[in-house]
């Protein structure tokens, strides 16, 4: 009785706090917005990258290439993936060797055909992509949550929380844009995501301007072993071109943990910088890369500002701080629209992202330092057909959860369409290449994947038959032991067996891709990563994203990306769950009954998993376990 | 003939009455004015002695021999001299016997007479048994998260699963001991004991992956283990003085207690031990070496099948009794632990990786720290006083959130005040333990023992004591560990190593034990807890610091022994952690209330 008057006393208080809380008050309910310091808008005078800049960075990072006698080929991007500079030493080698060491073949692995640019470009990007403000991540933090334990070889725990990210940002990709786009961002990458050491953002000014990447070593592969402490050379060139633009050390990876563990940023810190020599002194020449860099030094742009991409919206997003992405117009790219079927309305898209964007500004990120900061995500709501009709994100989402929020609204949309199983087994196969561009078998066909899901499940309608999958649950299926990291299991119908698994090669989600990859690499750039028509830029595996219904109908997906994997599940799970009530048209969740965790393939302990809602979920209250009963 | 016996206790009446009357002119005569008195002497030497009384002298008369009496005994001849086996056995010449399982009288197997068995080495060998069942069932809420990777139920959609868990433990110890010495007063020559314990458990908990890290294995766990509690020689080195003063040696797997209350390390490691006493049993000491055994995982026993572990313990300690006030012994030690478990990764039974700690970089390391202590247990006149006060100091290595090298730096008070009331204790306890404030500076300040088993603020009853609660969202650590009461983040109590970056604790409490009678004992307690602070955990879970408030452990327990014994005891015991800011915080205690605990524990002593 006590608890309960107090209770009552209490919300007065919250809705007092509401009033006066950050960036712009909600209205109707559940979410109160809270800034925590990304609302101020970017300060254009110190925060990109000049081309003094990049210069000093190519320069400062030949110096110990050469120390170390390993001359390199480095590029440098800013926040949004423009390339500035990519210099290639004289003596770099010109191609490099994909491996990740697990001594395998088949996916990405022994690829020595593509050029040095890609890898040195990739890397950039990665350390660009992943990092934020609040967080800065490397390439080394990125092999650390993408493989088939996290922590990798810590037995029987499950893979990676980002675990299929290092195909995501693809240059066949509908939403990352081609420098022949126009100047903005966010733009593709070759080879999407690095896990290799030797990519790093910069900062200037605790404020995220870019990234570096280097390749010296001839290996594009990742580290399998993360307990030894590396002395990786991609690296310590690397950590030696970003001195001046080093990651503030409180928001480094190694200061912010997922479940304890704190990540990786670099194993091999620089003893003693040097003095940068003139640029014009430098062995070596800028490299143009066909499609993204024309072999000018340029200067970055400044994040935030329209010249980005991305941009603080002045439309329906603007009371939740909510940005959005621009074309080089200065126009909303994906402004709320009806879908493309008129099953979802662009007011539903509309309440969708606001409330995401309420849960958003409210929780706890675990990605993020200071402690107690907000989620940074994007938020992007497809139709039935996998058409964009609302994307908005927090001001400060790392960039490589624009196209993966995008990724994984389309992946639980896909996989719980009923037509998926037959259009995902009519696409061609994969066609792997090998060393030396030798042809390699493809894993399986997909019409085999699909047979296979369905023998898994001993269900011959598995993937036509109306199951909601989350993303998460397609995660479940596309890991190499079933159920997820315990050794000797079986693995997900999705996915290679352990045995000839890599991050490099890892099953459904790479041979989607895989033919679009291959022909953009090797200079026939396509638009659409999957022949899927609902899923152009590619599937992701992994949490995050909602199938959108009304009632029992599949009218759409939501998918956020930006933040730990299970606030980006909150994010979009609660965000629909909280819009279905204000919207009250019978928008939502699907009925219970028909989401993918009612199946356990494997009697106790298989079921498949739906949400994944946080501990300790918001910054404001001590609420746990929000999600429950939704 | 009855005339002369009635005659002689008159007679004896008489000289009675003669010697008293003797007796009293002397006390009248010492009641004199000494003054007076010795004048008279030394004014007149003289003085002529008074006449005694006449009286004729006693004689013994011997009385007539009685032919019916019992014949006086005869001179001792050899010849006659009747065997006995050992003095031990005189009682059993007399035929007074008992059975062979009747531990409360003389008994050969509980070390009561000789073994004979034993006799062609020597007299005094003795051979002691002894058995203990121990029943536990438990059943409490502990935050439980659901399966990663899968869960019990459908709509699952949180960490925080179905809290219920319980859990019944059957423990059988024996013991074999074999001593040689009297064994009353004079210590014994030689102690070979061997402690074998036999333990089934099951667990049953309310997610997959709470008892076994692969999902699949369910919600139940019954496991079992063989441990070797103790396996030593003792070895009596020499006699210091008459009153049995000595030097003893003790190696193997042993018993060692660090202090009153087990503060920093109560253990059964193998090691050697040097011990003995001084100034007629007023001074103890204990010189040790140990290292610590493995663990099995679920029984908390001694795993003798794996390699000892890379853990030494270096122990230095003197107790002087009636110290500073008679009834109060003040104990003084230095504790050095030296861990190199830097080596391979170390999974537990239930397949969680335990060393290193999943916390942090997750990367091995080593430490080694000192403990400086003093203790004090006893009573200053109707108050009853325990106190422990520890510093910590050492180095970790290479501390795996820090990812440095950190110098530890922490501190440890406790003091339990009591006084008794008849029937009645009633106690104050209060205790803290340092905490860390930042845990990537290169210090570590917050407290950890080696391995702790604190009779603290009703330890096994309480709740926080008795549980280990896990932190979920913050690795593979416990908030705290089973029988344990400090915070210290480690990956397991007894197979983890020991971890100096933690919150801390304050514990300011009261309890009560009541004898109601004589068989059945009442306790309660309720403490206040606070973490002192807790940049750590909000470090460990990505959160902003909670709040210091831990909570309130409330506890109650009643004991009953119906035989007034040790040999039947029944242990039953309630206690709830009444949820402060800190825990909501990390928990999921607003939803679905306190973390409790209830259980029942017979034990059977043989």
């Amino acid at each position: 009785m006590i608890r309960r008057l107090l209770a009552v006393a209490a919300y007065p208080t919250l809705a007092l706090l509401a009033l006066l809380g950050g960036c712009g008050g909600g209205s109707g309910d559940v979410g109160t917005p809270v800034c925590t310091g990304a609302c101020a808008p970017p300060v254009a005078a110190v925060d990109f990258l000049t081309v003094e800049d990049v210069q000093r960075v190519i320069a400062q990072a030949t110096v110990e290439a050469n120390a170390r006698r390993s001359p390199a080929t480095i590029a440098v991007v800013d926040r949004v993936g423009n390339v500035l500079g990519v210099f290639r030493m004289t003596g770099a080698r010109s191609n490099f060797r994909i491996s990740s060491g697990r001594g395998i073949t088949g996916g990405l692995e022994q690829i020595d055909i593509l050029p040095d640019t890609f890898a040195a470009l990739t890397k950039a990007i990665t350390g660009a992509y992943l990092s934020s403000n609040g967080n800065a991540f490397s390439t080394r933090t990125a092999s650390q949550i993408v493989q088939e334990h996290f922590n990798p070889r810590e037995l029987n725990q499950p893979g990676g929380p980002l675990y299929g990210v290092q195909f995501s940002q693809l240059s066949c990709s509908d939403l990352m844009r081609r420098t022949e786009n126009g100047s903005v961002g966010p733009k593709r990458s070759p080879l999407g995501l690095s896990a290799d050491p030797g990519g790093l953002p910069l900062y200037k000014n605790n404020r995220l301007v870019g990234g570096i990447g280097v390749i010296a070593d001839g290996v594009y592969g990742l580290d399998l072993d993360i307990t030894d402490v590396d002395q990786d050379t991609d690296e310590l060139i690397a950590v030696a071109g970003s001195v001046g633009f080093a990651a503030p050390d409180d928001i480094r990876a190694n200061r912010i943990t997922a479940d304890g563990r704190t990540f990786r940023y670099v194993d091999s810190e620089l003893i003693q910088a040097s003095a940068a020599p003139a640029f014009a002194s430098l062995a070596g020449a800028l490299v143009p890369i066909a499609g993204y860099f024309d072999g000018t030094v340029k200067s970055g742009v400044s994040f935030g500002n329209a010249a980005s991409g991305f941009r603080a919206d002045t439309g329906p997003f603007a009371a939740q701080g909510g940005f959005i992405l621009v074309d080089s117009n200065n126009q909303n790219r994906y402004p709320v629209r009806d879908g493309t079927d008129g099953q979802m309305k662009a007011n539903d898209a509309t309440v969708i992202i606001q409330e995401a964007l309420k849960i958003a500004n409210r929780a706890r990120a675990q990605i993020r330092r200071p402690l107690g900061s907000a989620v940074h995500v994007t938020i992007t709501v497809v139709d039935s057909q996998g058409e964009v009709i609302g994307l908005a994100r927090t001001p400060d989402g790392p960039v490589f959860g624009t196209d993966v929020s995008l990724q994984k609204a389309r992946s639980a949309l896909l996989f719980s369409h009923p037509n998926t199983a037959a259009d995902i087994a009519a696409l061609p196969t994969a066609n792997y290449l090998g060393a030396s561009g030798n042809p390699v078998t493809a894993f399986k066909t997909f019409a085999a994947y699909m047979a296979g899901t369905r023998q898994f499940f001993n269900d011959p309608t598995m993937f036509a038959n109306g199951i909601a999958f989350s993303n998460r649950a397609v995660g479940n299926l596309h890991r190499p032991f079933f159920p997820d990291g315990i050794l000797g299991a079986e693995p997900g119908p999705f996915s290679t067996p352990y045995s000839g698994w890599s991050p490099l090669h890892l099953g459904l989600q790479l041979d989607l891709n895989y033919n679009a990859i291959i022909a953009s690499a090797t200079g026939s750039p396509l638009v659409g990563c999957t022949g899927l028509a609902r899923a152009k830029n590619g599937i992701q595996i992994f949490a995050g994203a909602f199938p959108i219904y009304r009632g029992s109908q599949l009218i759409g997906g939501i998918g956020i990306s930006g933040d730990g994997i299970d606030q980006d599940d909150m994010v979009s799970f609660l965000g629909l769950a909280n819009a279905g009530k204000i919207l009250n048209n019978g928008i939502g969740h699907p009925p219970r009954s028909m989401r993918a965790d009612i199946l356990a393939p494997r009697g106790e302990g298989t079921r498949l998993r739906y949400a994944s809602c946080p501990q300790a979920p918001f910054n404001d209250s001590t609420e746990q376990n929000v999600c429950e009963g939704l | 003939m009855t005339s002369p016996t009635l005659h002689r206790p008159v007679l004896k009446l008489i000289v009675v009455a003669v010697l008293g009357v003797t007796h009293a002119s002397n006390f009248a005569q010492s009641l004199a004015p000494p003054a007076a008195d010795k004048s008279a002497d030394a004014a007149d030497p003289t003085t002529i002695e008074r006449q005694r009384p006449s009286s004729t002298p006693l004689k013994y008369i011997v009385p007539p021999i009685d032919p019916k009496q019992v014949p006086p005994p005869t001179p001792l001849m050899p010849r006659e001299l009747v065997s006995v086996p050992d003095r031990w056995r005189i009682v059993d010449a007399l035929d007074i016997k008992f059975p062979w399982y009747d531990p409360y009288n003389h008994n050969v197997y509980k070390g009561d007479k000789p073994f004979l068995p034993f006799a062609k080495w020597g007299p005094d060998w003795f051979l002691s048994l002894s058995a203990i069942s121990d029943t536990l069932i438990e059943t409490r809420r502990l935050p439980t998260p659901v399966g990663v990777q899968s869960t019990d139920r459908a709509g699952s959609n949180d960490l925080f699963g179905r809290a219920r868990q319980t859990v019944l433990v059957e423990t059988l110890i024996l013991s074999v001991g074999v001593v040689k010495g009297n064994t009353t007063f004079k210590p014994p020559d030689y102690e070979f004991r061997l402690v074998p314990a036999i333990q089934v458990n099951q667990a049953f908990v309310g997610e997959v992956r709470g008892v076994r890290v692969d999902p699949r294995q369910g919600k139940k766990r019954t496991d079992s283990h063989l441990g070797i509690q103790e396996a030593f020689a003792d070895v009596h080195l020499r006699n210091v003085s008459d009153r049995f003063d000595f030097d003893s040696v003790r190696v193997g797997i042993q018993p060692f207690i660090s202090d009153f209350r087990g503060f920093i390390f109560q253990d059964v490691p193998v090691g050697v031990r040097l011990f003995g006493i001084r100034d007629n049993n007023t001074l103890q000491y204990n010189l040790g070496y140990f290292r610590r055994m493995e663990k099995d995982t679920n029984s908390g026993l001694n795993e003798v099948r794996k390699p000892v572990r890379r853990d030494h313990v270096l122990v230095a300690n003197v107790y002087k009794q009636d110290f500073p006030v008679l009834g109060h012994t003040t104990q003084a030690t230095i504790i050095h632990n030296i861990n190199r478990e830097s080596g391979r990764d170390y999974y537990d039974t239930n397949g969680a990786l335990i060393r290193p700690a999943v916390i942090g970089d997750v990367r091995p390391h080593n430490y080694r720290v000192t403990y400086l202590g003093l203790n004090g247990d006893g009573h200053f006149g109707v108050w009853n006083l325990t106190s422990s006060l520890y510093g910590a100091f050492g180095t970790d290595f290479r501390n795996p959130v820090a990812e440095k090298k950190q110098r530890i730096r922490a501190g440890f008070a406790a003091a339990e005040l009591s006084r008794d009331f008849s029937w009645l204790r009633v106690r104050g306890n209060a205790l803290i333990a340092s905490g860390d404030k930042n845990p990537f500076d290169g210090k570590a300040t917050g407290f950890d023992a080696i391995l702790e088993n604190p009779q603290f603020a009703g330890a096994d009853t309480s709740f926080f004591i008795r549980q280990g609660v896990p932190l979920i969202g913050g690795g593979g650590v416990a908030l705290s560990g089973r029988n344990g009461i400090l915070p210290s983040l480690r990956s397991s109590k007894d197979q983890g190593q020991s971890n100096f970056v933690n919150p801390g604790l304050t514990l300011f409490g009261i309890g009560a034990d009541a004898d109601l009678t004589p068989q059945v004992r009442v306790l309660a307690n309720i403490s206040k807890l606070n973490f002192v602070n807790t940049s750590v955990l909000g470090v460990l879970r990505n959160q902003k610091p909670p709040s210091k408030d831990l909570g309130v452990d409330v506890s109650i327990g009643a004991q009953y022994r119906p035989f007034m014994s040790q040999n039947i005891v029944l242990n039953t015991s309630a206690a709830a952690l009444i949820p402060g800011k800190g825990l909501k915080q990390l928990y999921d205690e607003g939803r679905r209330g306190p973390q409790y605990s209830i259980l029942m524990n017979l034990v059977l002593t043989y």
